[in-house]
Parts: structure tokens; sequence; C-alpha cells
């Protein structure tokens, strides 16, 4: 499902003298964006808005065209299109398994064709016959996989994923990059945020560069891991 | 401290064959209690979660209310009840007044309160990422609400156990609004109070020893879940 996501005259207060402010941003299907930027930059904000949880104060999001804000069964209908996986995710206190037939119950998908969608999503993230474990006996890393995988099996056509590689392991990192590209082939539309190191150029993401609340442009080119954002700025 | 031996013994004699009457006190016991228990449950648990989610004009004072209604003495609301239920009262119609019905109104009234604080606690204690959550995968704010209703079972439970280990030990209300009438509304604590000031020690106690077994499960299940 293809999908064209636009941001327009958004402002985000958040209480505490923060605003994220953004004049206009699109996202387009199949294309992998990294949010980048440092410490209250306003990336976990702008994924939570981007994720429809956190609702402006101005503006509207377009999602193909639509006006979403308004009515809450059109912000209800962009959610089951948009996932976000956080940084520390909550995992539901049971099994893995109940975690990710959660969301595919939500969307009447029938028992048989979840438990084959749910083998697949777990084995994406390496995490294959996980199904039974109880989601408080994982590690930090197995947890932010489950999560993963709780998103993957609902097909979504825009996922969110804020500082996905924070608790990967190198090894790891390569399996998620390359899940990350075919997801971007089959037309998702990808938004990640990372604290202070760049993506490599072979994912071929958009930079979306943060800082204070607002897009910085242009935004900086960047070359291969380990450059920290404010090099590029 | 004969007196007190010889008593203990009887009281474990009755326990052990089961004595008929004794029997029939902790039945009633456990019924209205029961079924008191359920219906606060029905309505103190909405409440609980509805001040505990929501954000709305009177919230403050709502909890202060709560909070106070918990501490209210069990004679007050049996006086309160026993005024809706006599026949000048604006009930007294449904003739209900020294019968078990009474008595499981009073106690509702008194467990609802505290059912409701635990719950509210439960809530305001739970994991702010669960509605989130749910929202993120697709859910409403319904499925959002029962999620967290699930995620912090084991206080809820806490609250319903709460409210029996209340209810049970209470006398005022039972007193007031069953009549202790035998083998009709006659409760553990009715019966104690009663059986001490016949002189009947032996029986009392050993309801009292029942009242005290249960009363140690209830905490020990109590104790359990909140350490979950």
């Amino acid at each position: 499902m293809s999908v064209n996501y636009l941001l327009k005259d958004i402002e985000v207060p958040q209480g505490n003298g923060f605003c994220l402010s953004i004049d206009n941003l699109e996202l387009n299907s199949g294309k992998i964006y990294t949010l980048v930027g440092p410490n209250g930059a306003g990336k976990s904000t702008l994924l939570s808005t981007l994720a429809l949880l956190t609702l402006p104060q101005r503006g509207e999001i377009f999602l193909n065209g639509r006006p979403v804000l308004m009515k809450k069964s059109r912000r209800r209908q962009g959610r089951r299109q948009i996932t976000l996986v956080e940084q520390f995710p909550y995992l539901f206190d049971r099994s893995v398994y109940d975690n990710l037939v959660f969301g595919l119950g939500v969307r009447g998908i029938e028992r048989t064709n979840a438990a084959v969608r749910i083998a697949a999503a777990l084995e994406s993230v390496g995490l294959a016959g996980f199904e039974q474990r109880g989601a408080r006996q994982l590690s930090v890393g197995e947890v932010q996989r489950v999560a993963l995988a709780r998103a993957l099996v609902l097909q979504p056509a825009v996922l969110l994923l804020d500082e996905p590689t924070s608790n990967i392991d190198a090894e790891n990192l390569q399996v998620f990059e390359q899940l990350l590209c075919s997801l971007a082939a089959q037309d998702v539309t990808i938004v990640f945020s990372t604290h202070n190191t760049l993506p490599p150029r072979r994912l071929g993401a958009e930079l979306i560069s943060l800082r204070d609340g607002k897009i910085q442009r242009p935004s900086g080119a960047y070359t291969g891991y380990g450059e920290t954002v404010t090099d590029n700025e | 401290m004969d007196f007190f031996a010889e008593s203990f013994g009887i009281a474990l004699t009755l326990i052990r064959d089961l004595d008929v009457d004794m029997l029939q006190i902790v039945w009633v016991s456990v019924y209205t209690t029961t079924i008191s228990v359920l219906l606060a449950s029905m309505i103190g648990i909405p409440i609980g979660v509805a001040v505990g989610i929501g954000r709305f004009f009177g919230r403050r004072v709502l909890i202060t209310l709560l909070n106070t209604l918990m501490a209210m003495p069990t004679v007050v609301i049996g006086l309160l009840v026993y005024g809706m239920l006599s026949r000048q009262g604006p009930l007294g119609d449904w003739g209900m007044l020294f019968s078990p019905a009474a008595i499981i109104i009073g106690q509702t009234v008194l467990a609802i309160p505290i059912v409701a604080n635990y719950t509210m606690a439960a809530i305001n204690g739970a994991d702010k990422r669960i509605v989130p959550t749910v929202l993120t995968l697709g859910g409403g704010r319904r499925q959002a609400f029962w999620q967290l209703l699930l995620e912090v079972r084991f206080g809820v439970m806490a609250a319903v156990i709460a409210g029996f280990g209340r209810v049970i030990a209470e006398v005022g209300v039972a007193m007031m609004l069953g009549g202790n009438i035998r083998a009709y509304t006659r409760t553990m604590t009715t019966a104690i109070a009663l059986d001490t000031s016949m002189g009947e020690f032996s029986f009392a106690l050993a309801l009292g020893i029942v009242l005290m077994t249960v009363a140690l499960m209830v905490n020990l299940l109590l104790n359990l879940l909140q350490h979950r």
C-alpha cells in the first residue's frame, strides 16, 4: 500500500517552552528517512506526531491527500497504516505471541493467518520460535526486536522507528539494515531517528535534520557511520 | 487462663465437628460479602479507571471524596442505608430492612470506595506507554482502556480482595441492616458480638478463629498479588 504523507504548518508545543514547528514535510512511499538531531531537538515529538499520537495545536497532516487531524475516525484509520516503535517499547505482560496478535486482532485477521504472519515477522527480526516466551523474560535487545516484529506483522504503510539501533549489536545491525531496504522495496515508508551517528549510504536514506524543533535546510550530506550530526550541519 | 484454654479447646472442637449453627453463620457471611464485593467491583472498578485516567473538572474533589468515604465508619453507612430502607424511608416499600439484601446493599456501599481507590492507585501506577502502544497498534480508546486494565489486573484483583477483607470483617452494617436474625441475617461478626454478650464465649471464639483464618487468607492473597 503506497502512501503520501504531508505535514503542513505544524506546531506542537510541549509545555516546557519547546515547540516543534514544521512548515512543510513530505514523505513518500518506498523511501527511508533518517531523522537526526541532538538531544531535545524534537525527534521523538516529530515521530509521535507522525504516528498521530501527539496532536498538533496548529496545522494539518495529510495522508494521501486527505486531512486526518479533524476527525477521530480518520486519525484511527491513519494509525492503522502507521506504526511507531518506541526507543524503549512497551510489551504487554503476556507472551510474545499475544503481543504480536494484538494488532492483528484489532484488524480482524483470523487466527490461522495471524499465526503464519507472526512466525514470519519473528523470523525477519531473528527471533523465530519466540512465540511462547513471556514478554518479561526478554532482554532489552529482544524487547526492541519483538516490538519491531509487532509493528512489521501489521504490514504498515509507514513505519516509524525511534532510535531503533540503540540496543542492537553489530551483527544484528546488518540484518536490520537489510530489513529496512527490503521494506522500502515493498513501498513501505520508513522514518527512523538516530541520536548522533548517521546511517550508511547503502541505505539510500534521505536526511531530516532537526534542531530546536525545526527542520534544518538544507540537511547535511553524510558519508557513513561515526560522523556526528553537528559535523554535517 | 484455664477459662481461655478451655474455651479455645471447645472452639476448635466446634470447628472440627463442623457445627451446623456455625456453618450457617459462616455461609451468611460469605455469601453476603461475595455478592457485595461483586456489585462493588462492577461499580468501583469503572469509577477507579475513570478517575485514574480521566482529566476532568472536579477530579480532585472526587478523589478526596473517595478517600473520605474509605474511612467512613460502618455504623454511619448502616445508619444512612437504614434511613433509606426503613418504613418511613424512600425505599421503605421494598421491605428489605433486616434481610440479607439490606446487608448486601450496605456492604456494597462500604466496599465501592475501597475498590475504586485501589483501582485508581493501580491505574496511576501503570506504565504510561500502555495507551500509546495500543493506539499505534491500531486500537481505539476503548481497547486502550481495556488493555490498561488487563495490564494492571493484579492491582485490580488486589482492590477486589481488599474490599472483601474490609466487608467480611465489618460489624456495623450487618448489625444495623440485618438485625442479627438467627439463620437468616446473622453473620460471623454480629454472632461474635451477640454470643460474647450472652456468655457463649467458646462459640464466639470458634467464629473468631474462622474469621481470622479468612482474613489471613485474604491478606496472604493480597500480599501475593501486590508483589506481582
